[in-house]
Formats: structure tokens, C-alpha cells, sequence
């Protein structure tokens, strides 16, 4: 990892730190959806059984959201294209923005999964460690969508609705409500473009069935690929405008 | 190649059908203050983006230093875009060394010795501590061109660097900039007034997007033929002047 990826993603650390109020909605905001989701569902059994796909959700809403909106602001301020002049390259731009960010998308996936296992009592099988880190996974795919979609966006108001375009449909695709077999068959094929669609898969896989991240291996490719395209994706919106 | 600071080729740039910049030629000695006047949409901005390499030509080339302006000389250029672009939750002091570590500066005591030293340049010393969001614009634009100067960059381009500042402020600035052309620096400044063009050692007259007029302020009063000619005078000169072209062709 080159000195320029870390001094951006010190920086972007710095900024986030530094804003008092942005932080405590960070860590707010979670708790309150994680308690709103847990106790409308009073049944334990379904509790359990939605506690895992929603947790990949709200992992994804939020990472694509405070990323999606911290970079749109360096770009309408016009703080990125001070650094577009500079020796730094794109990608160590993106891969910066994308190490800082993800630090608080991770606070924000402990505090959600702390609290739905110790708060609201829901079990789990499989390794704990082995969780976090497929939910680290999905938290990057997130960070790596929210840099590229905020490249569409000219101002706040157009980011947020990027979440009824990018996110909503993929909450419907993805498993949460109904299996991706028992949707119709254009919707089941574009789920399988979605990577909600493997998050959620994913990790039901590890908190119910309680296997391990070599059995999903193929969810953790897929993911894995979706990050690296979008941030490859993201670093040539940062290109020389011509 | 060229041993001038900046040359500028049959440059060429186009919004979508609308030309920004049309086949404009001009050569900044090193060691110069260049100023870039014209009222607005004259292609300031723009030729200050193509000359930093934010934007592509659509035709011609702009050399820096003798090479295209790409990230491998990027450390030889300071930029102070219009916006002040900076990071308002993070302190005056926390800006500047942010872009001084991505200029390289990477011995942090040396680094911090520039950021103090910037710092009390543009008089804000009392205020390192302070946010961003906290001071006025003023002091902004002078935390602004403190990030364009902390790695000492041999080529500063200014995009309206007294836009907003009060007359003892703008003073300063021009004291200061005054003491970097001596020291060597080229600054390349675009403005609208006449008051910032008066300091400038050479200037352009821009419109639409073409040089109509370039050398030093005396040399443009003088061709105007009226020797007690104020850079206003000459600056409408050459417009009228060009304006008749136009309609000719």
C-alpha cells in the first residue's frame, strides 16, 4: 500500500473524526434501524432467520451512503481536482477514500451485530471471526459502489436518490423477503447481477447454516470481483475531462 | 521543446459545440508574473484547467517546463482553483499539511516546519487551530493558497486569487507574490480587475476564448497611442479592436 493511499485515507479519518455530529449519526443511526427491524418482528424463529440478510442490507445501505456522499462533497468542493494536479494517482485516490471510509462502515457492522446478537438475543452458528470477516467483504463492495455511483451524482439531493435507484431494488432481489429461486425468472436473472444477492447469501450460509467462508467461496469471489470493478470503475471517473 | 516556463500551442477546447478556447499560442518566460485578464467566459479558468492538465485539448498542446502537464511533474506545479477547496472540518493547519504530504513532503519535521512557515506567511498563525468552517472567506483564500505553495512548486497557477479579499489583504497578496517572481517562481494569475493586472509583469487580454493583446501593462497602454492611457482604456482597445475583426471576417 503506497504513502499516498494512507495520507488520503488519514485524511479522510481526520474529517470524519473531527465532524462530532456525523460521528454520533454513525453510530446512531444503526442502533435505531437494528432495534426498529428486531423488535417489529416478534417471533424468535423468523427473527433468527431475517436477522442475517438484514444485516447485509443495512451493511450496503450504509456504506454506499456515507461514502456516496463523501465523495460527491470532495468533488463539488472542489477539493478533488486540487488533488487530480498533485503527484498522486487516481486509484490511490479511490483506494484511500475507500481504506478511511471503511473504517466506519465496519464500526457501524460491529455495532449493528453486537447489538442483534447480545440486544435482541438472535442466534448464530459458525465462527464469529469468520463473520466479520465476510461482512468486512460486503462493507468494501459498499465503499467501492458508493465512490462510483457518487461520480453521477452533482449534488446531495441527487445521491440519496441513488438509493431508491442502486439499493432498493436490490433489497426486493437479493433473499431478504423471498428466495431468489421463487422469484420470477427476468427478476432471478437479474439478482444473480447483484451484489446484495451474494452478501445475503453469503452470510445466511455462515449464521445459519453454520458453514465456513471456504464453503462460500463462491460468494466471496463474486463480491470480491464487484469491489475490484468498482473501484477500477470509480478511479477512471477521476479522468482528465476532455 | 521549449526553454519557456508554460507554451501554449494552437490550443483548442470545446464545451460540447461551444469553443472555449480557440487556437490560442502564448510562451510564459520562467521567473515571471503572467496575468490572464478578461471579463467572464473569457477562457480563464478553462486555460488555467488545460495548463494544469485537468482537461484535454480538443486541439494544440500546453507544455509546463518543457512537458506535457502530467502526474510525473505535477511537484513543480502549486494550483489555487476559484472555489478555496478545502476540507472545512479539518483545521487551517491539518489543510496545509494534507497537501503537503501528498506533494511528498515526507519528513514530517521539515514538513511542519513549511506548514508553520506558510502559515504565518499568509498571516493566520493565530488561527492554525481553527476549522475551516469556522473563518471568513478571506481567510480561506488564504489557507487556499497556502496549500497551492507548501512544496515550494516552481510554476503557481492562481485562478482569481483576490476575489473576495479586502484591500489590505489583496496588498499583501500582491507584496507576496511579488516576493516569489524575485525568488524565481512563475505564477501564472487570471483576474477580472485591472487593480491585479497593474501588478502583473505581462499580461493577456482574453476574449472568447483568444488572446487579443499580450506584453507588458506599459507596452499595452502605449499601442493604444494615447499616453496617458489606464490599462482600462487598453484592455477596451483591443477589445473594440477585435471586435471589429470579427465582424469583418
Amino acid at each position: 500500500m503506497s504513502s499516498s493511499t494512507l495520507n488520503v485515507a488519514r485524511r479522510v479519518i481526520l474529517q470524519v473524526v473531527r465532524d462530532r455530529r456525523t460521528i454520533a449519526l454513525i453510530i446512531v443511526a444503526p442502533l435505531v434501524i437494528a432495534t426498529v427491524a428486531g423488535f417489529s418482528i416478534p417471533d424468535k424463529m423468523m427473527l433468527d432467520n431475517a436477522a442475517p440478510a438484514i444485516l447485509a442490507t443495512l451493511i450496503i445501505f450504509f456504506g454506499f451512503l456515507i461514502t456516496g456522499i463523501s465523495f460527491l462533497r470532495e468533488r463539488t468542493q472542489g477539493t478533488l481536482e486540487r488533488m487530480l494536479v498533485s503527484p498522486i494517482s487516481r486509484m490511490d485516490i479511490v483506494a484511500g477514500y475507500l481504506l478511511g471510509l471503511l473504517l466506519f462502515a465496519l464500526l457501524q457492522t460491529l455495532i449493528m451485530f453486537f447489538y442483534m446478537v447480545y440486544v435482541l438475543s438472535i442466534n448464530y452458528q459458525g465462527d464469529l471471526w469468520q463473520i466479520l470477516v465476510f461482512q468486512m467483504l460486503i462493507g468494501i463492495v459498499a465503499v467501492c459502489m458508493g465512490t462510483f455511483f457518487s461520480a453521477f451524482a452533482r449534488n446531495e439531493f441527487q445521491m440519496i436518490q441513488f438509493i431508491p435507484l442502486i439499493i432498493v431494488p436490490q433489497i426486493f432481489l437479493s433473499g431478504l423477503f423471498i428466495q431468489t429461486s421463487q422469484l420470477p425468472y427476468v427478476l432471478e436473472w437479474i439478482s444473480k447481477f447483484l451484489p446484495l444477492t451474494y452478501g445475503v447469501e453469503g452470510i445466511k450460509a455462515l449464521m445459519q447454516q453454520g458453514q465456513s467462508l471456504l464453503d462460500i467461496g463462491k460468494d466471496i469471489g463474486i463480491l470480491a470481483a464487484f469491489a475490484a470493478g468498482f473501484l477500477v470503475l470509480a478511479s477512471l471517473t477521476l479522468r482528465q475531462k476532455s | 521543446m521549449t526553454d519557456a516556463a508554460i507554451a501554449v500551442n494552437n490550443l483548442a477546447f470545446k464545451y460540447g459545440a461551444l469553443k472555449v478556447i480557440d487556437d490560442m499560442t502564448m510562451e510564459i518566460e520562467s521567473g515571471t508574473s503572467y496575468g490572464l485578464l478578461g471579463p467572464n467566459g473569457a477562457g480563464k479558468t478553462t486555460l488555467i484547467r488545460l495548463m494544469v492538465g485537468l482537461l484535454k485539448p480538443a486541439g494544440g498542446n500546453v507544455l509546463c517546463l518543457g512537458k506535457p502537464p502530467t502526474r510525473s511533474m505535477a511537484k513543480n506545479i502549486g494550483y489555487m482553483p476559484q472555489l478555496p477547496a478545502l476540507y472545512s472540518e479539518l483545521s487551517v493547519e491539518q489543510n496545509i499539511d494534507f497537501f503537503g504530504r501528498i506533494y511528498g513532503l515526507k519528513d514530517s519535521k521539515k514538513r511542519w516546519e513549511r506548514v508553520n512557515e506558510v502559515i504565518k506567511v499568509v498571516d493566520l498563525w493565530e488561527k492554525r487551530k481553527t476549522q475551516i468552517v469556522n473563518l471568513s472567506g478571506g481567510m480561506k483564500q488564504r489557507v487556499s493558497l497556502a496549500c497551492a505553495i507548501v512544496h515550494q512548486p516552481s510554476l503557481i497557477f492562481l485562478d482569481e486569487p483576490t476575489v473576495g479579499l479586502d484591500p489590505e489583504l489583496r496588498v499583501h497578496f500582491w507584496d507576496y507574490f511579488t516576493d516569489l517572481t524575485k525568488a524565481g517562481h512563475t505564477l501564472i494569475i487570471s483576474s477580472h480587475t485591472f487593480d491585479d493586472a497593474a501588478h502583473c509583469q505581462r499580461l493577456a487580454f482574453l476574449r472568447l476564448g483568444r488572446v487579443v493583446a499580450q506584453g507588458t501593462p506599459a507596452e499595452l497602454r502605449a499601442a493604444t497611442g494615447n499616453k496617458e492611457a489606464s490599462l482600462e482604456d487598453a484592455f477596451l482597445y483591443f477589445i473594440k479592436h477585435d471586435e471589429v475583426k470579427e465582424n469583418v471576417q
